[in-house]
């Protein structure tokens, strides 16, 4: 057994001797409750499924699959998917610190397994735990344009989600029964378990006498801390909490946009008065416009959101063609999609695609307008694509060519 | 579903740089276990060596909610993202409205346990 070698034995010394500080049971707090744990677990459970959900839901709007075209209503679907995929994540902050608190001392106790099942519960609370911090951390960061690395955001949340998710599912799944039983209400004069026989680590109950906060203000100080950021942050989505929005990182007033056309380095080429847009591909007539060609196309009003993945978002007023008539013009097929280029060279959103739904909704517009002005260049001048039910990094900026797939 | 998830960050390593992710994710749970985590244990220390009896709950409150507000405004307080050509991007004064944000959260829950207080 390895028990007797003497790393074994120095650290089961350590954990235990009560003079020294890492003795298991050090960290004891009357929190650090099962029922505590279960339903913070249950919580976080349901958030995390929320964004995971959302999230595969966003995902298949940047990634089309094509037997699973996305729908081009409601318009507001992608707004509201994204905003609740942020709200969720946002909210779920407070729950994990929580949870990851009331469970810390299981980490450190030792040995890490006595069986093999114990060592694969572990790897998998462990895959939990990197992802869950990774997943809310990554996101965090992302809304607020921090990017303290180098790979691709959208690649290492989206695959990190999978093996997060995974774990989630196991854990759930073992921990259920016990979950279960601690969170079923107890009449005041049932007798409770002793924790300890449940749980040698925790060790610890809510129950009885205590200075500070019991179980039930400990759940509630947790809802209410996600309660307090979801108000401060989620008018960035909701017009209603838009003045109570103070940590948002973004204002929905301004007209918020992620990418100046500076920053993309279109400042000049659409200002350009050699600026041209190309229907190409599979037409019957291939057109090249100018921008006095594209306005002399009658021009469609549409009140659509922008939506960012990045969780804000604001309604306004699009006005230009409709990209169906510009197909019509070109004679493209009737069920046809498209792709849409912008002139921003290194972005991996200089391409778009519409699929037939979008593309031929009487919505979907190759804006020169917006709430009645004229495209500044920083909302994509001259010519920007605004459709129902798409991100809004698929709302492509500069607009200079569609090609007809 | 975990494999799947491994998968496909080895597959697409151009965009996920496998090596980068895992230290940001093991990272991420050492920052947690070694910085967070101690610093939380220490104030619960301080916090039951220093308040004692009614009010110790009402601090508690008030710590934990400002203590995950602080943690979630962090990256826009040291303005990470304020690109230099996009006034849109953290439009606000972080510091001073988190200073906004938690002083009402306080006297929120002052305000609580004062009337719990009296109601006894």
């Amino acid at each position: 057994m390895v028990r007797s070698s003497p790393v074994t034995a120095a650290v089961d010394r350590f954990t235990t001797d009560p003079d020294l500080p890492l003795r298991q049971g050090a960290f004891q707090s009357p929190l650090r409750d099962e029922r505590i744990a279960a339903w913070l677990g249950a919580a976080l459970g349901l958030l995390f499924t929320t964004c995971f959900v959302t999230g595969l839901f966003s995902h298949l709007h940047q990634h089309p699959l094509s037997w699973l075209p996305v729908p081009a209503r409601p318009a507001g679907l992608y707004r509201f998917a994204q905003g609740l995929h942020v709200a969720s994540g946002i909210a779920s902050l407070p729950v994990l610190v929580a949870k990851l608190w009331v469970v810390w001392p299981r980490f450190l106790s030792f040995p890490p397994g006595r069986r093999a099942a114990d060592a694969v519960e572990r790897l998998g609370v462990l895959a939990l735990v990197t992802g869950g911090i990774f997943m809310v951390f990554s996101g965090v960061a992302n809304i607020a344009q921090w990017y303290p690395w180098r790979f691709s955001f959208t690649a290492a949340h989206y695959w990190t989600a999978w093996i997060t998710a995974g774990a989630l599912v196991a854990h759930a799944g073992a921990k259920a029964p016990i979950a279960v039983r601690a969170m079923r209400p107890r009449r005041r004069s049932a007798r409770r378990p002793a924790l300890a026989d449940a749980d040698p680590v925790l060790h610890t109950s809510a129950e009885g006498p205590h200075d500070g906060l019991d179980r039930r203000g400990f759940l509630r100080t947790v809802a209410g801390a996600a309660g307090v950021l979801t108000l401060t942050t989620a008018g960035q989505t909701l017009p209603g909490l838009r003045r109570l929005a103070l940590l948002a990182p973004r204002d929905p007033a301004d007209r918020p946009v992620n990418r100046s056309a500076r920053n993309a380095g279109v400042l000049e080429a659409a200002a350009a008065s050699t600026y041209r847009l190309r229907i190409e591909g599979r037409v019957a007539r291939p057109l090249t416009l100018t921008l006095d060609d594209i306005l002399a196309f009658p021009a469609h009003s549409a009140g659509l959101p922008i939506a960012c993945v990045e969780g804000w978002s604001y309604s306004a007023r699009w006005t230009g063609p409709r990209l169906r008539d510009l197909l019509d013009a070109a004679g493209a097929a009737a069920g046809a999609a498209v792709n849409v280029e912008s002139l921003e060279q290194r972005s991996p959103y200089r391409v778009a695609f519409v699929n037939h739904f979008q593309a031929h909704d009487p919505d979907t517009l190759l804006a020169t307008h917006l709430d009645g002005a004229p495209l500044t260049p920083d909302h994509g001048a001259p010519v920007r694509l605004i459709g129902p039910d798409r991100p809004g990094v698929n709302q492509t900026k500069w607009v200079t060519r569609v090609v007809v797939l | 579903m975990i494999l799947w998830g491994v998968r496909g960050a080895f597959h697409h390593r151009l965009d996920t740089r496998p090596a980068q992710l895992a230290r940001f994710l093991l990272g991420g749970a050492l920052a947690h276990d070694l910085v967070l985590a101690p610093l939380v244990v220490l104030a619960g220390v301080a916090l039951a060596r220093t308040v004692r009896g009614r009010w110790r709950a009402p601090v508690q409150v008030a710590l934990f909610v400002s203590a995950t507000l602080a943690l979630f405004t962090y990256p826009a307080l040291r303005g990470y993202g304020r690109a230099l050509h996009n006034p849109t991007s953290l439009p606000h004064d972080y510091a001073a409205n988190l200073a906004i944000v938690i002083g009402a959260v306080v006297l929120a829950v002052a305000a609580g346990a004062i009337v719990s207080a009296n109601r006894r």
